[in-house]
């Protein structure tokens, strides 16, 4: 058996999974230190079962994100870009918002070095220069240092180098490199270093807590953490790579119709509080955005799914009679504002209650709508959304909705834009059954030059080596399979040249403990 | 006028939506422009009108692949430092700066060297829009020799061209800009002011900003925006504004050959799936048809915008099932000329068509 558990904004949901069936499960409310809420949800699965009879724990969680988009719990980050003779005049952090800038703060150094996009030199490393940062380093005591050079996605070493001098100057400090961030971009990938460099110590925090937790329910498996891709990382990584985890919380929901369905192509809308979130699922995967991905008002080249969020969920406002609805919400108040609970805002879950949609256990008013109103309403929330599912579903394709969260019962009806409408049991902690999947991935990226080889051989000797990393993460070997293939023309390239990139993902290897 | 650091978002908008798909992506742009004029205080733009006979102006821009900077990143003081090494070169002192072409960051870095050098910014451009190649620029259509042109790159080694006619400074300065690391800043184009008065495409400048203003603070659905846009355009040197599609990204297919983005755009109609917009692009959107049938082409302007935002959508961030609208807008007076239409219609990109002008193929 294995623990899914899912630690969101506001609740923090939890699931015994014995193979595909739901045994046991819980949601709670996300506590403010996290660890309490994650205990609590433990307590409920854990509550007749023997602990050691559970082979894995997983856990998605916004901790990571939030901690950025709150600016808490973040360090100090020294950046050093080596690009000079270019770029003169262009500080790291530029522009970021200044709060943010201020906290992660730990000094801005621009150098000579780097490479031009054929592969030439830039300008070699200068070692005055660096000595002059390492002194100033010394001074200031940043917690980690981020190095980020030219062109580095295509050529490592003067990173590798510039990180072997800092690490072995300054060996209290992390050193964190920038071409493991990502491709090409310097910005955006010096960026989402920064922010992942301003987390380390924070993810230290989290693992630490997150190992204490099991314990003290006696859980003697290990424990992974699921990444932004939809597939699990363990703690090691977390520790070293926690923006990573970035967008768990939509990977975990697309994730989650996934496993309750078994639809491996699909439109997946999940339906909150505030907002609806509507993704894609292409391959029993989420479909990645390809735009330039904004975390906490940054720039980043972070791969996240391709997610259109609508100000449609259980807490929006219901105006002029029913032909407004959100996005304005009344959020975590829902409780004490909706009129099905004796305040006097209608909202989207007053309609609901009134069309006997959805039943709520403490609400006081059974009828909280006029009728007029409901249908004027799901009119609407049908029209919207099938806008919406329009927008996203590739082509002309049919493909099912499967609704998913604790508002999917506001959604009226069995189609959306023509499409079918599906319902799955459990979908209230579809993100807890998604951080439950136990697969694993591996991702390799090379260029391809025409001529020097076949692609069919380039794409082989990059199969192999995703092939081994998934199987160093811990899949089994024998069901890796291959998922993606990425291909981007290289621009400038003299020969034409295309950047590829596989992933393959394998379940996790793990035995099962002997079945009493 | 002037323009300060406040208004360098606004015109990039406009300049994007001017840069008809192409251009390459503002953002670096954006960022060191906005740090310069706010360290300077600002940049006053010139009516070409206002320059005097003998007044010596200079273009300057990047050329090269935008996509270099990404990595290559540009300098702040570049720009301006080409300047100071042309006045050197010709011996002279330059009066003002001029745009290569309004759409995307060429728009921007003349702003940057005029105001670190504190002279003016002739208001208008080389194009009114983007186009793939220079002797497609007003400036070399209206007669103006392209050399002497100086080059500088990243590390301030510089290189300057004296050639015989424009085709061959293009391929010349392209097979530099390879070797000096993909992209370089460049002065060409040097003209007097009677020369800028009948070459340049007036205006462009004082009229991006005020189209990215507007798209800015009435940003909305198109069919909204459209009666605003069309007042604006009203009062341009473009023709007019039409939508002449609305519809759903549903196929991109891009290649890089030659160090150009080549290839065509499809979109479905929202009420009838079978009716199919198609757009040939090179860098810029070309030519836009139904069944065959051109809806409107280069030199004329084709502007995809979102159709939820009405914000200007380039080429390369265009992505399946975005909704779209397609407009259109007549090529300013000085491109409908012949000489123009000859340097810049269809068949320049090797497509098949004789150039029908926008106003032609606009039903009323």
């Amino acid at each position: 058996m294995r623990i899914g558990l899912d630690v969101g904004g506001t609740h923090t949901d939890a699931v015994l999974m014995d193979g595909n069936a739901v045994v046991a499960r819980t949601k709670t409310t996300t506590s403010e230190d996290v660890a309490s809420g994650i205990e609590t949800a433990l307590s409920v699965v854990l509550e007749e079962q023997d602990p050691k009879a559970v082979s894995l724990l997983t856990i998605g969680t916004t901790q990571f994100t939030n901690a950025v988009i709150e600016r808490k719990h973040l360090s100090r980050v020294a950046v050093v870009r080596a690009c000079l003779p270019a770029g003169r005049g262009l500080k790291p952090r530029a522009d970021w918002p200044a709060d943010l800038a201020s906290v992660t703060d730990g000094g801005n150094y621009v150098i000579h070095g780097g490479h031009l996009y054929d592969g030439r030199t830039l300008a070699d490393l200068d070692e005055r220069e660096i000595e002059q940062v390492i002194e100033a380093l010394r001074g200031s005591a940043p917690d980690s240092v981020v190095i980020s050079t030219a062109f580095s996605p295509m050529q490592q070493d003067y990173e590798d180098a510039l990180a072997a001098r800092f690490s072995a100057a300054l060996p209290q400090v992390h050193v964190c490199t920038s071409h493991y961030m990502g491709g090409l971009g310097l910005i955006e990938r010096e960026n989402a270093a920064i922010l992942n460099a301003s987390l380390l110590n924070f993810a230290q925090r989290v693992v630490t807590a997150l190992v204490r937790s099991s314990q003290h329910f006696g859980l003697v498996c290990p424990v992974y953490v699921s990444q932004n891709d939809g597939t699990l990382i363990d703690l090691n990584k977390v520790s070293a790579f926690p923006a990573l985890t970035f967008a768990s919380g939509p990977t975990n929901s697309i994730r989650g119709a996934w496993a309750l369905t078994g639809l491996s192509d699909a439109i997946v809308i999940d339906v909150g509080g505030t907002t609806s979130d509507i993704g894609v699922l292409k391959n029993g995967f989420p479909r990645q955005s390809n735009l330039v991905i904004d975390v906490g008002g940054v720039r980043t080249n972070f791969r996240m799914p391709d997610v259109l969020a609508m100000g449609l969920g259980g807490g929006s406002l219901i105006g002029g009679d029913g032909d407004q609805c959100g996005p304005q919400s009344v959020a975590r108040e829902l409780k004490n504002k909706a009129v099905c609970f004796g305040g006097d805002v209608l909202t989207l879950t007053d309609v609901a209650v009134s069309q006997g949609r959805m039943e709520i256990a403490r609400a006081t008013i059974n009828d909280p709508a006029p009728q007029a109103v409901c249908d004027r309403v799901d009119a609407l929330v049908v029209e919207r959304l099938s806008a919406a599912v329009d927008l996203m579903k590739p082509g002309g394709a049919t493909l099912p909705v499967i609704l998913v969260g604790g508002g999917a019962p506001l959604i009226p009806g069995e189609k959306l834009a023509g499409c079918p409408v599906i319902r799955p049991i459990n979908a209230d902690v579809a993100n807890a059954i998604g951080a439950s999947i136990a697969q694993v991935s591996g991702e390799a990226e090379g260029l391809f030059v025409v001529g020097a080889q076949t692609r069919d051989e380039a794409l082989k000797a990059l199969t192999v080596e995703a092939e081994r990393l998934a199987v160093v993460a811990g899949a089994d070997p024998k069901s890796v399979v291959p998922i993606n293939i990425e291909e981007v023309d290289i621009p400038y390239m003299a020969t034409e040249t295309t950047r590829i990139r596989v992933t393959v993902v394998g379940d996790l290897a793990q035995k099962e403990p002997p079945s009493r | 006028m002037k323009i300060f650091a406040s208004d360098i978002d606004d015109l990039a908008l406009g300049a994007v939506f001017l840069a008809t798909g192409g251009g390459g992506d503002p953002y670096l742009p954006t960022l060191i422009t906005r740090q310069t004029l706010a360290e300077t205080g600002g940049v006053t733009l010139i009516d070409p009108s206002a320059l005097k006979d003998d007044d010596f102006i200079v273009p300057v821009g990047g050329v090269g692949a935008p996509t270099v900077s990404l990595e290559l990143l540009p300098s702040i003081d570049e720009a301006s430092k080409v300047l100071d090494a042309y006045e050197r070169l010709m011996g002279r002192s330059i009066t003002a700066v001029a745009s290569f072409e309004i759409g995307g960051g060429n728009s921007l870095i003349p702003l940057m060297a005029a105001a670190v050098r504190g002279i003016p910014v002739v208001d208008g451009d080389g194009m009114g829009r983007a186009f793939p190649e220079a002797q497609m620029m007003s400036y070399a259509i209206a007669g103006v020799r392209p050399t002497p042109a100086l080059a500088m790159d990243y590390a301030g080694n510089t290189a300057i061209f004296e050639t015989s006619d424009t085709s061959t400074y293009e391929y010349h300065i392209r097979a530099y800009a390879a070797a000096a690391g993909g992209m370089v800043t460049v002065a060409e184009h040097p003209m007097s002011g009677t020369q800028i008065r009948r070459s340049v495409i007036p205006n462009t400048v004082s009229f991006s900003l005020a189209l990215g203003r507007l798209l800015r603070e009435e940003r909305g659905p198109i069919d909204d925006l459209l009666a605003p846009l069309k007042d604006l355009f009203a009062d341009s040197v473009y023709g007019s504004v039409h939508k002449v599609f609305s519809g759903k990204v549903s196929g991109k297919r891009t290649r890089t050959v030659g160090g150009y983005d080549i290839g065509s755009l499809s979109l479905e109609d929202v009420n009838d799936p079978n009716r199919i917009c198609s757009i040939t692009i090179k860098n810029e959107y070309l030519v836009a048809m139904i069944d065959q049938q051109p809806l409107v082409m280069v030199p004329d302007l084709i502007v995809i915008v979102d159709s939820e935002t009405s914000t200007p959508i380039n080429a390369e961030r265009l992505h399946y099932g975005q909704r779209v609208a397609v407009l259109a807008v007549g090529a300013p007076a000085f491109y409908q000329s012949e000489a123009a239409v000859i340097a810049t219609e269809p068949r320049c990109f090797g497509i098949d068509l004789d150039y029908v002008p926008l106003e032609q193929l606009i039903p009323y």
